[in-house]
Formats: C-alpha cells, structure tokens, sequence
C-alpha cells in the first residue's frame, strides 16, 4: 500500500506501497473526549487533487483504505475501529464471522450475514463478493490494486478477470471461488494461515455487477457502508451522506456518528496546517493527516492546548536506502557506506526524533510474532552517529577483497533522489558523510516525485543508491521479507538475484511461507531479517513516526493502527 | 525615486558646460547627477564583487556553505537560538535541518544566481535583437514568418517542453563535452531560458525598428546611398539602445527569479550547490518556524531587482530624455 505524500518529509514523503501492521504499544493514539453524540459534519482537509482510488478493488493506499472502510465499503471481514492494540484485531464484517479454513488452510469459507444491502437497497450476495474479487484480476482495467487475489487463489490457467475472460476461463475462475446460498469458498494454491486478514482489504468488497462502470467505477463505486456518495469532484470535494439502506444491525463497528462528511481536495500543504492551529469556524470540527515536520514544534512544544489535539506515533513503515547489489557487489564497500553515514544528521534534516527510530532491520517491532532485534553490524553506533574509522578501515578491506568495487566507490556512485528542497539537504548529508570515508556520491535528480519508484524499478536505470519505504498488508512478515527481497517480490529495487547467497535465500524464504504454524513461522522471518541486514542488500533507515492535527470540536480522532490514519467513519462532532 | 529633482539636476549640468559634447558624454553627465542611481550601482557592484570573490570572503570569515554543524539545531532540526540561529560564528545564522551557514550559501549562491541570469540575459538579448531587427526592418513576409514565430513561442506551454526534456538534453550536453553535474544543468537552463526568452526582446526591437527605419535620419542615409549594413549598425541600433537596455535591466533579474522557479521543477543545481533559488524554494516552508530564513534570500533577490530598475530607469533617461515614460 502507499502513503499520502507528504511533500516535507523524508520519512514518509513516496512511500510505495502501504501497510496494515499491528501497531501496538504505540503510546498515544489520541483523545477519549466525552460521550459521543450524532449529527454533524466532519471535514477532511487534504492537497491532493483527488482520492487515489475509491473503486475498492484499487484502493491500496493506507489512508484511503481506512477512509473507504470506515464510511464507504465493507469487506468480508474488517480491523475492529478501535484505538490502541485493539484496532489490530478482526471481526467478520460482512461475514458472520472471521472464516473458516479447512485443516491445511487451503480452502477458507465465509458465511455471509443476512440483511446487508447496497445503497439501491438491493441484497448482498455471495455473487456480488465473487464479482468484485474477480475483478481485481482484471489488471488492465483494475490498476494499481493489491494483488494478493491473483497471488493466492488457484484459478487454472490465464484469468484476466470479467470483462474479457471466455467462458472457459470464467468457468475456472468460479471454480476456485464458489458460492453456496450465502456461503462463499475460496480455493487457494497453498496454505496460507492468515488469509482472513487479507480479506480486509477492500479487494474483497462486493461489487454489483450490473452498475459496474470498469474504470469508471472509481469515480462512483455503490456503497456498502454507512455513507453514499452525494457529491465527487476532483480538485474540489468528495462529499459523503448517510446510507438510509445500511442496517446498523448487521455492522457493530461502524457508528456513523457524524450526518455528512466532506473530504475538501487541492489545498495548500501549509494552509491545512495553519487553518487547525487557528481553530476557526468550519475548521474546529476538521482533520487533516500528517504535520509538515517545520510546524511540530509549534504544535506539540508551543501550546498544550494545541498538543491535546494532535497526536505523535509510530506508524506502520520502514524507511531503507537500497544498494544496488549487482554494482555494489561488494560486502565491505556495502559495509564502509553503512558505518559511514551519519544516520543523526539525516535524521534531524527531516524533523528530528519525530520522525522516528534508527530502525535495526526491516521488521518493525509492532510486528511482534516477527521482531527480534538483529545483531547489528560491528563498528555500527546506535545513537545514529558516523563511525568513520571503521568505515575507512572497510575500505581498505575492500580495496584488497574487491578492488573493483572499491575504484567504482570512490570514483562515484550515482544516487537516484526526488528532487525536493528536503532530499536535496538529505543528499547533502550523504555527499558529506561519504566523503569523509573516501566515497563519492554522483545526485540524479529525478523531478516528478511520482516517477521517482518507476524510474528506480525500472531494470535500465543505473542506479547505486535509491530510497525505499515499506510497511507490511498486514501483520505478518510474509508481507515484508519477500516483497523487498526476492525476484518475485512487488518492491524488490535492490537487484540482489546475482548474490552468491540470494539462491539460500530464497528457499529459506519458501520455507519460511509455508510454516503453517504462524509463532514458528515467526521465528523464520526473524532469521531472515537478521540474514537480510548482514548482507546489508538495503541500509536500515528509520521505524518511522507519524504525526497529525484535529479541529476543536471533532470527537473520536484517533490513529488506526493497522493504517496509520484516522477512523474517519466514527468521528464525531461535539 | 526623485524624478522632478533630477531633471533640475540634469538641465543646471547642461547649462553649466557650453563647450560641444558627445551625445556620450551627455548620457554619462546626465546619469552621473541621478544619485539614486549611483548608488544602485554601487549596490550592482557590491553584488558582482560578492559573487565573484566568495570563496575568498567565507575563506576569511572562516565559514563554508556546505559544511554541516548538528550542533546549532534543536531536535527537531530547528536552528538554536533567535533570528534563526544568529550568532557570532554563524552571522545570517544557519539553514533548518542541516545547520550550513546561511551567509556562506547566500554568497555561493549569489555566484550561480548571478550566472545564470548574465548568460541568460545575453543570449536572449543578443538572438532577440538580431531577430527583432531583422524582422522589422525587412518587413512584408520576413515580418509576417518571423511574427508567426513569435507568436507560437508566446504561445507555447514551454514548463511541459522544460520538464520533458530535462533529462535527454542534459545528456546530450554532457555527450557535447560540457562537464557532467552542474555546468550542464547551467548550460540546459541558459539554452531553454533562450529558446522562450527572446520573443520579449524581439518585439521591442521590431516595433522601434519599424517606427526608426521610417524617420528622417534614416531616409537621408539611405538616400545618401548608405547600405543595410550600415544603416542597421550606425542609424538603427544607437536608437535602440534605450529600450533594449530597458529590458535588460528587468530581465535580468526576472531570470535570477526563473533559477528559482525552475528549481521546483527539478532543473535546480545538484546539492550540495547553493543557489537563491533553492534557498527561496525551501525558505518558504519554514515561515512560521524560522521566518528569519525566508527573509534572507527574499531581501537579496528584492534588493538586486530594485537596484537594476534604478540603473535601467536612469540609464534610459540619459541616453534619450525625451522619449516618454509611457511609450516603453
């Protein structure tokens, strides 16, 4: 999933691909503020021009999907829309209840609740879930979306989803999803323990076939939730209104407390900011997501009444510095850029301790089952700071193990940045600390923030040193270790296949996803995460923090741990 | 500025000298008297002195604009201190997030700002005069071609063709020999600030042209049996000279301005290069956190523009005091 981009932040500013981990322990993640009360209007304040995607089968972007599933869209089973660790649980949503999986959990079943509709007030079948599942498939037309469906499900053959499959390749598709009366049976290639927590995510949201518009159907998809779509214009506003044909019986975590919400579109990144701090007016009972990092000492060291309404905490990412291994095949060189960089000072360029921890690997704590703090490289200081010697002494050694690498090292290593006021301090750092261990740091810009992960992916750029952020679809590791580090993974930019050790990896990998039994599987992926930070194929960077501002008089606003992002859904006007 | 006084000032300097003088020596009297200009001069001056010799002057002062100092931020990158972290090592005080010296940057900068506006200047001036002359003293279809080009450069989305090519160009250029990194960045954006840059000169100069080449002194000289050549350099351009330094003088600064516009647009210097243009692009955000910061470049930039609209209003004074304020 990705996060909304916020343009000041070197932590979490492009952050591909989004999240859902358990976000435990996170000390505050907001108010209790009175009894809540319905009625209302809440306003989000947003800069971008438009909601990536509302089509449930596209949405993967942390803050939608939480904004979606909490007003919008239900899926088969949903996060609770609780604060603190309680917000990381399941409960079935449109099914009664959290699945059932056969014994080696290849085959899931949900049973769906009686008495659920869409917005037209017709009912909510098995059917409508098969179709908008089905959809997703349709990767053409169906863009930018998880692809978790494709992935697991064991569909025969070549599917590419509804709108252009034969009737034979429809026929495979239903067979590995099938509906009996309200009973829908997922099919799946291979165990997989946890699959009732990729079921929350919207791709599981039915769909009616009969109003599906294709791509259209982003701008109007048909509501299951508690609010319809009244209004959407891009550059403008989205406004939702209550859904007379949602039946609060059949939900018992959307509360739908507020009459209408407005997600206001195109402001200025520093005016949202500025209108909270000033409370006035339609701003009290508005809330924005992020705080640009030169305002946090303003709200949260200035004014205790301006901290009470803003909340600092750990969100689910993992920024990194990827290597290109096949350039830098070098394990010393790797090693010289690692203890030589001044962690501290970037640190600091981007917002300081707000902007999180010196991560020790690629795991975040919060994914207990999966964390154990790494052996960390030797020489390597915790509190962030350069070890020159020990980087000149892994220079030397490399100048004699790899003497290539080295001479490439020091005649300059092309580093791929977004060119942004913010990253261009960051590259100052690098050029800075590199400098003081003999290595030479070559910027490219690359101008449009949103070319810069195409551009990186791309197998053609020559790259030697590139960002990366990551947080995991859910809480587990599988979502994390494969992804940035094998062949197959959606976000692997590290070109590590050539690594003498990648093969091992690999299969410790497999292994790894087929450990049924998930404290065992745990155990896997700590290993992996400790094999992964000792061959350094990606730099550690920050366990990062996430900050954001409510209005005066919005109630319930907390941070949703598995998206880092409000509920949206249950806040409420006082 | 004092209008009404120097024009007294001007006419008691001409009254003062019977003996002949060169219409030379009468631009050089008059603008001498126009203090205001002088000193906006001085203040050029100051400024190109600056940017040529920063090295020697951080070198003195014993600041650089690319070393790091953690030391004078707070936790949140902030600056130390007051008025953006003033001090006696740090006299601007420093830079939010990193903790470079402001005026050690503001110096550097004032070198690449300052550089790209001179060359960009010169060559639009230089391709929109050539254009412009010829255009409106060929007239008939040279004119209406020329005029169609123009119109079709005004009317290009010329920010798309900038962001489009950035990355191919400047590989061609590094291809062409011109240093890798920031020469060829330099090279990119003086190249595209003259395929735009042109047309506003150009049109001047043609409607001057086409006005001049019709006056008496010019019919005389062609009757005199004196050649295009001849009539271009020695009849058109003396006349010219007023606007075109008019426009100069205003473009120049607007160029220092589009540095800094284009380095939102990713065609900026390579860090850690300091340039006014990224000190503004970043400044801005720091508003309310560190407004001290904002001001600096803004008052450098605003000061030099002032200081070249002064000079550019006196210059055209002096060399023809009777054209009239509204014309240009």
């Amino acid at each position: 999933m990705k996060t909304r981009q916020i343009v000041g932040a070197i932590s979490v500013a492009l952050v591909a691909s989004v999240v859902a981990a358990s976000c435990g322990g996170s000390g505050s993640e907001g108010g209790a503020d009175g009894t809540p009360k319905k009625g209302g209007t809440i306003n989000i304040l947003s800069n971008a021009e438009q909601i990536a995607h509302l089509d449930p089968q596209r949405n993967y972007t942390g803050d939608d999907l939480a904004f979606a599933g909490s007003t919008m869209q239900r899926s088969l089973t949903t996060y609770k829309l609780e604060a603190g660790d309680v917000g990381s649980e399941i409960v079935g949503d449109l099914a009664t209840d959290t699945g059932t999986p056969s014994a080696d959990a290849k085959v899931w079943k949900f049973t769906l609740k009686d008495g659920i509709k869409f917005e037209d007030g017709s009912a909510i079948t098995c059917a409508d879930v098969a179709y908008g599942v089905s959809r997703s498939f349709a990767t053409d037309v169906i863009t930018d979306g998880p692809s978790y469906a494709i992935t697991f499900l064991n569909v025969e053959g070549e599917y590419p989803g509804p709108y252009k499959a034969t009737a034979e390749q429809q026929a495979a598709y239903d067979k590995a999803v099938t509906c009996d009366g309200n009973t829908i049976t997922f099919n799946l290639k291979s165990t997989v323990a946890d699959f009732n927590y990729t079921t929350t995510l919207l791709t599981f949201s039915p769909v009616p076939k009969a109003k599906d518009t294709g791509e259209k159907y982003d701008m109007r998809p048909v509501a299951s939730g508690p609010y319809k779509i009244e209004s959407y214009e891009i550059g403008k506003s989205l406004v939702l209104v209550r859904n007379d044909q949602w039946d609060p019986a059949t939900d018992d975590q959307r509360k739908a407390y507020a009459d209408s919400i407005v997600y206001n579109f195109g402001l200025d990144e520093s005016a949202m900011d500025e209108r909270l701090i000033a409370d006035a007016g339609e701003d009290q009972t508005a809330v924005t997501a992020g705080i640009l990092p030169e305002n946090l000492q303003t709200i949260f060291e200035g004014d205790e009444a301006l901290a009470a309404r803003a909340v600092n905490y750990y969100d689910p990412f993992v920024t990194y510095t990827n290597l290109n291994v096949k350039t830098l095949s070098c394990l010393d060189v790797r090693k010289a850029i690692y203890l030589a960089l001044d962690r501290d000072a970037l640190r600091k360029a981007g917002g300081g301790p707000y902007t999180g921890d010196f991560a020790d690997g690629f795991i975040k704590p919060a994914l207990a089952l999966d964390y154990k703090k790494p052996t960390q490289l030797e020489g390597l200081n915790e509190d962030g700071t350069p070890n020159v010697e020990a980087a000149t002494a892994a220079m030397a050694a490399a100048e004699k193990n790899c003497p290539d690498v080295a001479a490439r090292a020091k005649a300059g290593l092309k580093f791929y940045y977004p060119d942004t006021e913010v990253w261009k301090k960051a590259l100052a750092i690098w050029i800075d600390s590199m400098g003081k261990a003999g290595i030479k740091i070559k910027p490219e810009a690359v101008g449009d923030p949103a070319q810069y992960w195409p551009t990186v992916m791309n197998e053609e750029t020559d790259y030697d040193i590139a960002r990366g952020g990551w947080a995991p679809d859910w809480a587990n590791a599988s979502t994390v270790i494969p992804e940035l580090f094998t062949t197959g993974g959606g976000f692997n930019i590290t070109r590590n296949a050539d690594d003498p050790d990648y093969k091992e990896f690999e299969a410790k990998v497999e292994e790894a996803r087929n450990t049924i039994d998930r404290t065992e599987q745990g155990v896997k992926w700590q290993e992996l995460n400790q094999y992964v930070v000792d061959r350094l194929w990606a730099l550690p960077g920050t366990f990062t923090r996430a900050q954001s501002i409510w209005g005066s008089k919005v109630g319930g606003a907390f941070q949703w741990g598995p998206f880092g992002a409000f509920c949206y859904g249950n806040l409420w006007v006082k | 500025m004092s209008l009404a006084e120097s024009t007294e000032d001007t006419q008691a300097n001409e009254m003062s000298y019977i003996e002949g003088k060169s219409p030379r020596q009468l631009a050089w009297a008059r603008f001498r008297s126009d203090r205001f200009a002088l000193f906006a001069t001085g203040v050029i001056a100051v400024y190109i002195f600056v940017a040529i010799f920063a090295p020697v002057i951080c070198a003195v002062l014993g600041i650089s604009p690319y070393k790091l100092d953690g030391q004078a931020l707070n936790d949140f990158g902030l600056p130390k201190g007051s008025f953006g972290g003033v001090s006696g090592e740090h006299w601007l005080g420093v830079e939010p997030g990193t903790g470079r010296d402001i005026l050690a940057r503001l110096l550097y900068g004032a070198r690449i700002s300052m550089l790209v506006g001179f060359l960009a200047t010169v060559v639009t001036t230089s391709v929109g005069i050539v254009i412009g002359v010829v255009s409106g003293y060929k007239r008939g279809k040279v004119d209406a071609v020329i005029g169609r080009i123009t119109d079709l450069t005004l009317a290009f989305p010329s920010l798309l063709l900038i962001i489009a090519l950035t990355r191919p160009i400047i590989q061609r250029l590094e291809s062409l020999g011109i240093p890798e990194g920031n020469p060829a960045r330099i090279a990119y954006i003086i190249l595209v600030l003259g395929l735009f840059g042109w047309v506003y000169v150009a049109r001047i100069v043609r409607g001057q042209t086409l006005s001049l080449r019709e006056r008496e002194f010019v019919e005389a000289a062609r009757a005199s049996g004196a050649g295009t050549w001849r009539i271009v350099f020695k009849e058109l351009m003396p006349n010219l000279w007023a606007p075109v330094i008019v426009t100069v003088t205003l473009s120049l600064p607007g160029y220092v301005a589009t540095e800094s516009t284009l380095s939102f647009l990713g065609l900026g210097m390579l860090p850690p290069t300091a340039s006014w243009g990224a000190m503004l692009g970043d400044s801005v955000r720091y508003y309310r956190a560190d407004p001290t910061y904002l001001f600096i470049p803004g008052i450098a930039l605003i000061v030099l523009v002032l200081a070249f609209n002064v000079v550019g209003d006196a210059v055209r004074d002096a060399l023809d005091p009777k054209a009239d304020r509204q014309s240009l």
